[in-house]
Formats: structure tokens, C-alpha cells, sequence
């Protein structure tokens, strides 16, 4: 019973947000080629860490080696949970948001840090509605403060960079930050999902028949076939009052 | 004997067999042989590459079918013939293996053009202490506001029954919409 993955499916400030949500105790390993980090977190807190070369000899500890891992591309990483990590010394002073804003800050690209979001100027924005901790390390700079502060307002980060006159790569690489340490978020789009290709006509043939009967289904044999099935809402509650049964 | 039929969706491994176990009344048909690919085999030895089907007795004259659709990408022309005449699908997801959300959005995005029947979401393996919020699998796969994501522990019967009451919930909704001279 363990969360695994990559960085590149999951990156490691998601990961801090999510020890945070829990709250999750326990160890996470990673391996990035030869080296090895080691993050011990309590109560969604991370209480220490380590950057282990290939001898197993440590190259960084507490907040560098956390910043370090956060500058990997890549490294696969398995969480397991352990209460019993509790029981270690707090070695890291800073939150993790503190943390993670500094590791975006070294990096010349921190879209980059967050491989699986696609961050351009038609990206429409909004506020996180995932609980963020009211005290939280970070403070957030003017840039920081300005977009967060027209996301609301604005259709997306074009018209963010036009209304607030900061230049456009700037702006990308704010919002990098603001949404690994979870301030922000890409909004879904609304709910206009594609409707289903018709499919071609098919004889009524036994087949068929025994198709629609399978399927409760009415079908008719017109050129596009309405393949939904048609249930009385009497049906639907009997359905509903069975499973509720189980 | 009159049938409805839903069929369970998701990746590789998300749990669709479990679900359907759990919640039928019969002993489930399922088609499970050997894996092939050394990945897949890390995950589970046997993989469904037909389907599985279960079946929960209505009363006399109904009778609820559920369907599990294969979870490799290689069998995706089944999900068209599996999704002829289904009231909804539920999508499960393995809230412990962010690496399989990109084909489950691929997955979504591909029923989505077979079939407009309602769906829900189910965040698997959420008995796990380390697993994944339900609101992050939500952000992760892009889940509209009106498609809900719903906690999964699939081998519990209470949790799978959960998810199948969201599904019907939202299949009632639907026909309330279109038809609402009969409610």
C-alpha cells in the first residue's frame, strides 16, 4: 500500500499539497539515477530530509536537499505511510510552501516543474478551492500579487498580462509559482463535451434485435440509430431503491 | 425480463473487476488470462481482455447488468459495442498511481465522443492511507463541476454501492431533464 509514480506524473510540490490535505505521515524515497532523496513528513509537515549520492553518502540535508530534489526533472518516487515518523526531531524550519517557492525560483524554467500542465496565454485561471494553509511562509511578490489578484477578473492569462502590463513569458513563469505552491489552478472548461458520432445504420437483423433487447433499449430503424436506451423514470426508481437495498 | 446495462470504465488496473464482484449478485463471468507485457505484470498477474459482467436482480422482471470494459488501450474497439444502449459508466481511477491519470483522460476523452451517457467518476483505493484526494483526482482529470468524483473502496460493498447510487443519481437527473412530464 504505497503512492507511486514520477515527477513526471506527479510533481513533487503536488505531492507536498497533498501530505498537507491529508494530513499524511510517513517516508517518501526517490531515485533520481544514482542519487537517492529521502523526505520524512508528520501530520502533512516535512520534518527532514536528505540527499543521498551513489555512495549513500549525504550530499544535502533539510531544506537544500528538498530544494535540490525540486530541481529534478524527473525521479520516481514511492510514499508509504508510517506514523512512527512522529516520533523523529522537526530539522526543517521552513513550511513547504517556503520551500517550494524557493526551488521555482532557481529554476530557469518552472513550467517546466509541473510537466503534465500546459501554462500559455490562452489559459483560463482560477483560484485554487483546495484548502491552502492560512499560514503559510511565502511571500507572495508584486507580479505574484497583481495576477492572483486578476484571475478572477480576467477570461484568461492574455488578458491578466494586458490588463497588469507584465510581458508575457513573466507572467507564465508566475504562474508556475503561484500553482505549485497551490494558489492556482487551470480551470476546467465548462461541461460542452463533444456529442457521440452517429453511428450507421444497421439492418434489423436477429442480431440486432437481440442487441436492443440486451440493452432494454428501443432502437429504430432510421438512419443514424438512437442507441440510448428509453427507461420510465418507474423503472429508474425501482433501480435505485434495489441498490440502495444492498 | 427487461435489462439496463452500465458498464464500469477505467485504466489498467483501476479496479473495475472489483467493483463488479462486489456489487453482483451472481458469481461474476470475468475473462481474465495471463499478462503479457512485463509492465502490466508488475501490476497484476492476470489483466480482463474481454470483459467481466455481473448482473443485480431488480425483482422479477428487471434485472441490472454491469459490464467491465477492458483496461488496455489495445481493446478500445470493445468500448463501442460495450456502450450500445448503457443508462451510464462509471470511470475508476487508482487514486494511488498519479502515472495512470493521462490515459484515464485519454479514456474519458474517448467515451466522451462514443457515448453522451451520464458518468461518474470513482477515486479507487481510498481505504489506502497514502492515496490521492478525491479534489486532486478531480483537478487532475479535469472533471467538469457537474460530473461528480466519488470516494471508491472497491472491495467494500458500502463504498461500491455508493458509486452506483451516484451513477443512478445522475442517470434520474438526465431523464428528469428530458422527460419531465414523467417524474
Amino acid at each position: 500500500m504505497a503512492l507511486e509514480g514520477t515527477l513526471q506524473d506527479m510533481s513533487l510540490s503536488d505531492l507536498f499539497q497533498i501530505f498537507r490535505l491529508g494530513p499524511k505521515s510517513g517516508v517518501l524515497v526517490l531515485n533520481s539515477g544514482a542519487e537517492r532523496g529521502v523526505v520524512y513528513v508528520t501530520e502533512g509537515c516535512l520534518i527532514d530530509a536528505a540527499l543521498l549520492s551513489a555512495g549513500r553518502t549525504v550530499r544535502a540535508a533539510q531544506e537544500e536537499a528538498l530544494i535540490q530534489m525540486l530541481l529534478w526533472e524527473n525521479a520516481s518516487f514511492v510514499f508509504r505511510h508510517d506514523p512512527a515518523v512522529s516520533q523523529r526531531a522537526n530539522r526543517i524550519s521552513h513550511d513547504s510552501d517556503w520551500i517550494v517557492m524557493e526551488g521555482m525560483r532557481r529554476r530557469a524554467d518552472p513550467a517546466r516543474a509541473l510537466p503534465y500542465h500546459k501554462i500559455s496565454l490562452d489559459t483560463c485561471l482560477q483560484l485554487s478551492p483546495l484548502p491552502i494553509r492560512t499560514n503559510s511562509g511565502v511571500s507572495l511578490d508584486m507580479n505574484q500579487w497583481r495576477i492572483v489578484s486578476l484571475v478572477s477578473s480576467n477570461p484568461n492569462l492574455r488578458s491578466i498580462c494586458e490588463t497588469a502590463g507584465i510581458p508575457h513569458a513573466q507572467a507564465i513563469r508566475t504562474v508556475a509559482e503561484l500553482m505549485a505552491i497551490g494558489m492556482l489552478e487551470i480551470m476546467i472548461p465548462p461541461p460542452t463535451r463533444p456529442q457521440p458520432r452517429p453511428r450507421p445504420a444497421r439492418p434489423l437483423l436477429p442480431a440486432a434485435t437481440r442487441e436492443a433487447a440486451f440493452a432494454g433499449a428501443t432502437m429504430a430503424p432510421m438512419e443514424c440509430i438512437d442507441e440510448r436506451p428509453h427507461v420510465r423514470r418507474s423503472l429508474l426508481d425501482a433501480v435505485i431503491r434495489r441498490v440502495n437495498g444492498l | 425480463m427487461q435489462t439496463l446495462k452500465i458498464v464500469i470504465t477505467g485504466s489498467y488496473s483501476a479496479g473495475k473487476t472489483q467493483l463488479i464482484r462486489t456489487l453482483s449478485d451472481i458469481e461474476t463471468v470475468s475473462t481474465d488470462y495471463a499478462v503479457t507485457l512485463d509492465e502490466e505484470r508488475q501490476l497484476k498477474q492476470e489483466t480482463t481482455v474481454a470483459l467481466d459482467f455481473g448482473t443485480i436482480a431488480i425483482n422479477e422482471q428487471l434485472t441490472l447488468y454491469l459490464f467491465g470494459t477492458p483496461g488496455q488501450e489495445r481493446f478500445d474497439f470493445m468500448w463501442e459495442d460495450l456502450s450500445i444502449g448503457c443508462l451510464g459508466y462509471v470511470v475508476m481511477v487508482d487514486s494511488t498511481r498519479p502515472g495512470h491519470f493521462a490515459e484515464t483522460r485519454r479514456l474519458m476523452d474517448r467515451f466522451a465522443e462514443i457515448t453522451d451517457a451520464p458518468f461518474v467518476v470513482a477515486a479507487n483505493k481510498q481505504d489506502d492511507l497514502t492515496a490521492l484526494p478525491v479534489s486532486y483526482v478531480r483537478r487532475r482529470l479535469g472533471v467538469p463541476v457537474d460530473v461528480p468524483v466519488l470516494p471508491c473502496t472497491s472491495r467494500e460493498r458500502s463504498s461500491a454501492k455508493l458509486v452506483l447510487l451516484g451513477l443512478l443519481k445522475q442517470i434520474a437527473a438526465r431523464h428528469l431533464a428530458v422527460q419531465p412530464e414523467e417524474a
